[in-house]
């Protein structure tokens, strides 16, 4: 069992391969951010405002507090990785057209919860959105358009589903 | 990043037991760990509980058995736990922190973290759950009521961890509440209350009243209990219970909220918690604030 003071981790991120070796407490945010995975932000640091949203095996998290060792075996989907063949997912043209993000910071953290949403629940309700993004913080006050945005992307994935990657 | 010298991955609970000692932090989700500074006091290693087979969410002999890995997300979707006492531990899991932390948080977890704000403690007093401790002398069950000792102090050793929650399969009829005050959907409770009660002929035979974050643990209100005994459900017996719960309520003021008004809160989410087991709550009114 390793317990030296190198720890480490395979995982893959966004369709790509990773082996890390890093410091037994780095989190998944710090990992992703040195691999230069940008998507995910550090902004409270502390499970608060899930600007560091990523999927990680199929379940939206905070990368913040989640130890890297977590992620071992694991496959890490973030904002970025949506993109397919350089086509927008339907849930990130949502949020461009609609006008959703304002200085944009928090936006990969609102995007990965719409999307895992829209995983589990294709058809939501406004109620449904609300809570899915309830623990998502923009501080440009932006909570109205992150909404019409999520519930015109399911209305679009209806229309022309199409699996994203790293779909269940 | 926490700063620790080693992780360890056990893969099996012989090595995971062989690992703990003083100086080594269980991690399950981690939520806690990461955010609250109290519970790294001493820290040097972490053990990480995720290769173990603990996610198991399952009733055997009369108990719904949560092991050490279930999440809240998984408890507040189980069909197993909505069908114990309307729900209420579905409830409380379903209201603790955003959808991202249920997706990481365990319900294991926010037992061993013992503060006397969590969500899923209340209820989980309410159905008379047990915790199954395993260390190097074997495993030993404790009373949920007699496991927490204080404000994240709990009757667990160093040298243990807690294998699974298990909740008694309670007899039918059992009727339950929930209600959380909180400031935002995701905040931590401002105060909570959970209860449990069951009527035969039109009285109440069994009581559960707990209420939470007015005590340096979640408080059972024995004097609540007793006073619901023999009574039948009524406005008037759920009103005094309330009042009951006010009396035993010892607050402290913080930044959510000042002792008094927890106090004034301990008695609305007691008596709102009971109009939803004693079946005087309008439908789908009342079960839930912010």
């Amino acid at each position: 069992m390793p317990d030296g003071s190198t720890l480490p981790v395979r995982c893959t991120v966004n369709g790509r391969e990773y082996h890390w070796r890093l410091a037994p407490g780095t989190t998944l945010l710090e990992a992703l951010r040195a691999a230069q995975v940008r998507g995910p932000k550090l902004v409270c640091g502390t499970g608060d405002c899930c600007a560091c949203g990523v999927i990680l095996d199929g379940r939206s998290v905070n990368a913040c507090c989640t130890l890297a060792g977590k992620a071992d075996g694991a496959t890490v989907l973030t904002a970025e990785g949506l993109l397919e063949a350089g086509r927008l997912h339907p849930v990130q043209a949502a949020f461009a057209e609609t006008g959703a993000a304002q200085c944009g910071f928090c936006t990969p953290g609102f995007v990965i919860r719409a999307y895992a949403l829209l995983q589990e629940d294709p058809d939501p309700d406004e109620a449904a959105v609300r809570a899915a993004l309830g623990g998502n913080i923009c501080r440009c006050t932006g909570y109205v358009k992150p909404v019409e945005a999520v519930l015109e992307a399911a209305r679009r994935m209806r229309s022309a589903p199409a699996p994203g990657p790293g779909a269940p | 990043m926490l700063s620790v010298d080693a992780y360890h991955r056990p893969r099996s609970l012989e090595q995971a037991l062989a690992l703990l000692a003083p100086e080594r932090a269980v991690v399950a989700g981690g939520t806690d760990l990461l955010v609250n500074p109290r519970y790294m006091a001493g820290v040097r290693e972490v053990v990480d509980l995720g290769s173990l087979p603990l996610a198991f969410l399952e009733v055997r002999a009369g108990q719904v058995r949560i092991g050490a890995n279930v999440t809240m997300a998984a408890v507040a979707r189980s069909p197993l736990v909505r069908g114990l006492a309307d729900a209420i531990l579905s409830r409380g899991a379903a209201v603790c922190g955003s959808p991202n932390i249920r997706n990481m948080a365990t319900l294991v977890g926010n037992v061993a973290a013992a503060l006397p704000s969590a969500d899923t403690p209340p209820p989980l007093l309410a159905l008379d759950a047990w915790v199954l401790l395993r260390g190097p002398a074997g495993a030993r069950r404790v009373a949920l009521q007699d496991f927490f000792l204080g404000p994240a102090r709990a009757d667990r050793r160093p040298d243990e961890l807690i294998e699974c929650v298990e909740v008694p399969v309670p007899p039918p009829g059992t009727a339950g509440g929930f209600y959380k005050v909180g400031r935002t959907a995701d905040d931590i409770a401002t105060v909570n209350a959970a209860c449990v009660l069951r009527v035969e002929e039109g009285r109440i035979v069994a009581a559960r009243v707990v209420v939470g974050a007015v005590a340096p643990v979640p408080l059972r209100v024995a004097d609540a209990e007793a006073a619901l005994l023999g009574r039948a459900p009524d406005e008037a017996a759920v009103v005094e219970a309330g009042r009951l719960a006010v009396a035993a309520a010892q607050p402290i003021s913080d930044q959510r909220a000042s002792a008094e008004h927890r106090r004034h809160l301990a008695g609305v989410c007691a008596t709102r918690a009971l109009r939803q087991a004693a079946g005087l709550a309008p439908h789908g009114a009342e079960l839930a604030h912010a």
